[in-house]
């Protein structure tokens, strides 16, 4: 079945992301932290998506916390071997649906 | 003058103990107390004789002045009574005469005020116990206590004499059977007097009440209960149906410019570099103290007068494992000896420790001289080394190490009473057939990441240790040893030679008995053509990433001793390939460099590029990379890298001297120079990291003597873009060609 249109612009832009210079790999997670789509392999995919998932729950309530109009829109985690980088949506801790890169 | 007697002793306007009476100018003169002339206001008191009074009494009676206190002064225990000029008449009269003595001192020596004290220091003293001071706790005491108030009654019963030694017979007898044999003083209630005990003293002790109880719930359904987690997942028909959600596009749209900006940030400049850190490299420790030096300084020599002296030592190593505390470090040195002297039997390779540095602790005994030993990585008790005379030795020191281990300082050796040296006879010795037919010149352990088969292939080591041994020699060959049991191997009866009848003596382990005089090769490479003298197999590290194994080279050098030719440079892959007629061959080298031109000593890799490889030739040394090579012009005769910055190297001269490089700060001469380190010819130099705060550099020569200097900081803390940028200095090298 060929992929429907946005799935294509999706892909696409996977693809940009993906061809930057030092880019390890790329998880697009739920709201709930269930991985939709990696480039990964799924033992590292899972436990990103579980570890990442609570500290980004917590950035974004300490955000909040301390100016309720203010609010998470990027995170970058640096380490001594490499950096995360995570960019939830604006709706992201909402019931709806939403998603996180990271 | 008129007189005044005053009676009226009654008036209590004065105070009891004096008495206010008037005196005539006649008594006044006699007792030399005139007024205002003998007395006066200042000095009003006069002693008075009493005798004196009381004569005056007597001559005069009732007329003497004296009379009315003729009774209290008769009655006076003193000499001298105090009369008192009364100027003012505060007590009604002229006169007052004191009638105790104790007013009389009162008035005559009025209590001082007190003068505060003089702060004198005090000297601390252990104070003296006072004497002791009853309050009446004694009396109670003493009744209480129980003292005798009688002397005891002493009773001595004996037998008569004649009846002495015969045996005696004791028994029992009532009191009430005879009548009149005891005498009873019976208690009773006696009527004239009855005390009533009003105290009684009786002790008293709590003790806590303690009550135990326990209680144990029960366990009604036992089951075994455990928890396991698996990750939530979606399903691919669930992936697939979010991935078309148009929310999904929206959102990388929105998305993706941030990360974009992120990443681009990452690639113009790292944010968190701190450049003020990064640019002292010395100034990192902050070790003020005391000068630092920035040479090389002797640490300690070894020389043995019986082993060592005048011998050219050919090789050095530092034994990999055993270290003791950072003051007293304990390495060991092993040497190697060629002897000048051809009459010296055996040759030996000895351990030294830094403890005692002049006489060695261990001896490995060799069949013949050796030229080349190594310590196996992976077991740092067996040693391999290589004969003159083309056979492997190989030597397992498990029972020496605790002695080597335990001559740390302070502790007594208590072993070695006759101060000799142990003795370590060789375990295994490889068969004189199958050798080598010419000296072995360098012997090296594979590491214990690979292993190599019979054909030659390189494949993964199951068991992480090192077993294989590689030597050259300059019969032009190389072989590969394995010093393990070989399963593979099929003797023949002839081949088999008897192990039996060959007495070993009893201190040599078994460790490699079934290799003794029995040892082969796995297999040999021939290089027909060309001479060997040493070779560098750090290169073996070369791996095999995922573990996919491609081709390992060997990088050989050779050189024609005896011939004015080149020293040459071979890299060449040591596989063995089957060539046209099917018999297998080793395969032509792939790269053939000349650039020394007389012998070469040293090829050693770099430790942090594996590409980089110091070649040290009689001439010159050079470093090259594989593929590219450059040349310095000097005089060495060996060199190796420094263990801890990759730009740093030391060469050794036939002067005696050490050069020091460093390819960062200086890249056509060398930054120090010690020369005249000995007056011989250098042999050989080998690093060693003991500790992150102590590095040594073990520098042998050839008459005998081991130095160990100490690389002092600023030679072996590398910068911190060293490590990383290290290859970009090379090509700078390589750019400018001599």
């Amino acid at each position: 079945m060929p992929p429907f249109p946005s799935q294509a612009e999706v892909e696409e832009t996977l693809k940009r992301i993906q061809s930057q210079n030092g880019v390890q790999g790329i998880i697009i997670v739920n709201t709930e932290g269930i991985p939709i789509k990696t480039t990964l392999d799924n033992a590292s995919t899972v436990q990103y998506a579980g570890l990442i998932h609570q500290l980004v729950m917590k950035a974004r309530s300490t955000v909040r916390d301390i100016d309720p109009q203010n609010d998470l829109t990027f995170l970058r985690v640096r380490s001594k071997k490499n950096e995360i980088m995570i960019a939830p949506d604006k709706d992201a801790f909402s019931n709806k649906t939403s998603f996180l890169l990271y | 003058s008129i007189l005044l007697l005053n009676w009226e002793l009654s008036n209590q306007d004065h105070p009891e103990d004096i008495f206010p009476m008037v005196l005539t100018s006649a008594t006044q003169e006699l007792f030399d107390c005139q007024a205002d002339e003998d007395v006066t206001g200042e000095s009003p008191y006069k002693l008075l004789e009493k005798d004196d009074i009381i004569q005056d009494i007597k001559t005069r009676a009732a007329v003497s002045d004296f009379s009315p206190v003729k009774q209290i002064v008769l009655d006076y225990p003193e000499d001298e009574l105090l009369l008192v000029y009364d100027r003012d008449f505060t007590y009604g009269q002229s006169f007052y005469l004191v009638l105790t003595p104790e007013a009389k001192d009162r008035i005559l020596n009025p209590p001082k005020p007190e003068t505060p004290e003089v702060f004198e220091k005090e000297v601390v003293k252990t104070p003296e116990p006072k004497p002791w001071i009853s309050l009446g706790s004694d009396k109670e005491i003493d009744e209480e206590a129980f003292k005798e108030s009688r002397e005891k009654l002493l009773y001595k019963f004996s037998r008569v004499r004649r009846k002495f030694g015969v045996p005696v017979c004791f028994s029992d007898r009532n009191t009430a059977d005879a009548k009149d044999d005891y005498l009873e003083c019976a208690s009773y209630q006696d009527s004239r007097f009855s005390i009533k005990q009003m105290q009684r003293d009786c002790g008293m002790q709590a003790v806590p009440r303690l009550q135990s109880s326990s209680a144990q719930t029960q366990w009604k359904f036992q089951k075994n209960i455990f928890t396991q987690y698996t990750p939530r997942e979606l399903s691919v028909e669930e992936k697939e149906n979010i991935l078309q959600l148009e929310s999904l596009k929206n959102f990388c749209n929105s998305v993706t410019p941030r990360v974009l900006q992120a990443l681009q940030q990452e690639g113009i400049m790292n944010v968190f570099f701190d450049d003020w850190k990064a640019l002292g490299t010395a100034a990192d420790d902050g070790d003020w103290a005391g000068k630092v030096s920035e040479g090389l300084m002797l640490y300690q020599a070894f020389t043995d007068q019986k082993y060592t002296k005048d011998k050219k030592i050919c090789s050095i190593n530092w034994h990999p494992t055993i270290y003791g505390k950072v003051q007293h470090l304990i390495i060991k040195i092993s040497i190697s000896l060629k002897s000048n002297n051809s009459l010296l039997k055996a040759s030996f390779i000895l351990f030294y420790t830094f403890s005692d540095p002049s006489n060695p602790q261990l001896l490995l005994e060799c069949p013949d001289d050796i030229f080349a030993f190594e310590f196996c990585p992976s077991d740092p008790n067996i040693i391999v080394g290589g004969c003159i005379n083309g056979q492997v030795v190989l030597w397992d020191i498990s029972a020496h190490v605790t002695r080597l281990q335990g001559t740390q300082p302070g502790k007594k050796v208590s072993v070695n009473t006759d101060n000799k040296t142990p003795i370590v006879h060789y375990c295994a010795v490889s068969a004189l057939e199958s050798s080598h037919k010419a000296p072995i010149t360098d012997v090296q352990w594979l590491p214990t990441t690979f292993e190599v088969t019979r054909m030659g292939l390189p494949v993964e080591n199951m068991y992480n240790i090192s077993a294989q041994v590689v030597t050259c020699s300059p019969d032009c060959t190389i072989m590969f040893w394995d010093v393990r049991v070989s399963s593979l191997v099929s003797h023949s009866a002839s081949e088999r030679r008897p192990i039996m009848d060959q007495k070993t003596p009893y201190s040599v382990p078994d460790t490699f008995k079934h290799l003794d005089r029995t040892w082969k090769p796995l297999f040999r490479v021939l290089q027909g053509f060309r001479v060997q003298y040493k070779m560098s197999t750090e290169m073996f590290y070369l791996q095999f990433p995922n573990l996919k194994i491609s081709s390992i080279h060997i990088v050989i050098v050779y050189s024609k001793p005896n011939s004015c030719c080149d020293g040459e440079i071979i890299y060449t892959d040591w596989k063995l390939g089957k060539d046209d007629s099917g018999r297998l061959q080793s395969a032509k080298p792939l790269h053939c460099f000349s650039i020394h031109h007389w012998l070469v000593n040293t090829v050693q890799r770099s430790p942090f590029f594996k590409d980089i490889i110091l070649t040290a030739g009689s001439w010159n040394f050079a470093i090259w990379k594989e593929g590219v090579m450059v040349t310095t012009p000097q005089v060495c005769t060996v060199g190796c890298w420094s263990l801890s910055r990759p730009a740093v190297f030391f060469i050794g001269k036939e002067d005696g001297s050490i050069e020091v490089w460093n390819l960062l700060e200086k890249t056509n001469e060398p930054v120090q120079i010690h020369s005249h380190v000995t007056n011989a010819k250098i042999t050989c130099i080998k690093p060693w990291a003991a500790s992150s705060k102590q590095h040594f550099l073990a520098v042998t020569d050839d008459i005998g003597m081991v130095r160990v200097f100490e690389i002092p900081k600023t030679l072996y803390v590398p910068s911190r873009s060293e490590v990383r940028q290290g290859p970009s200095h090379f090509p700078y090298l390589i750019a400018r060609p001599r």
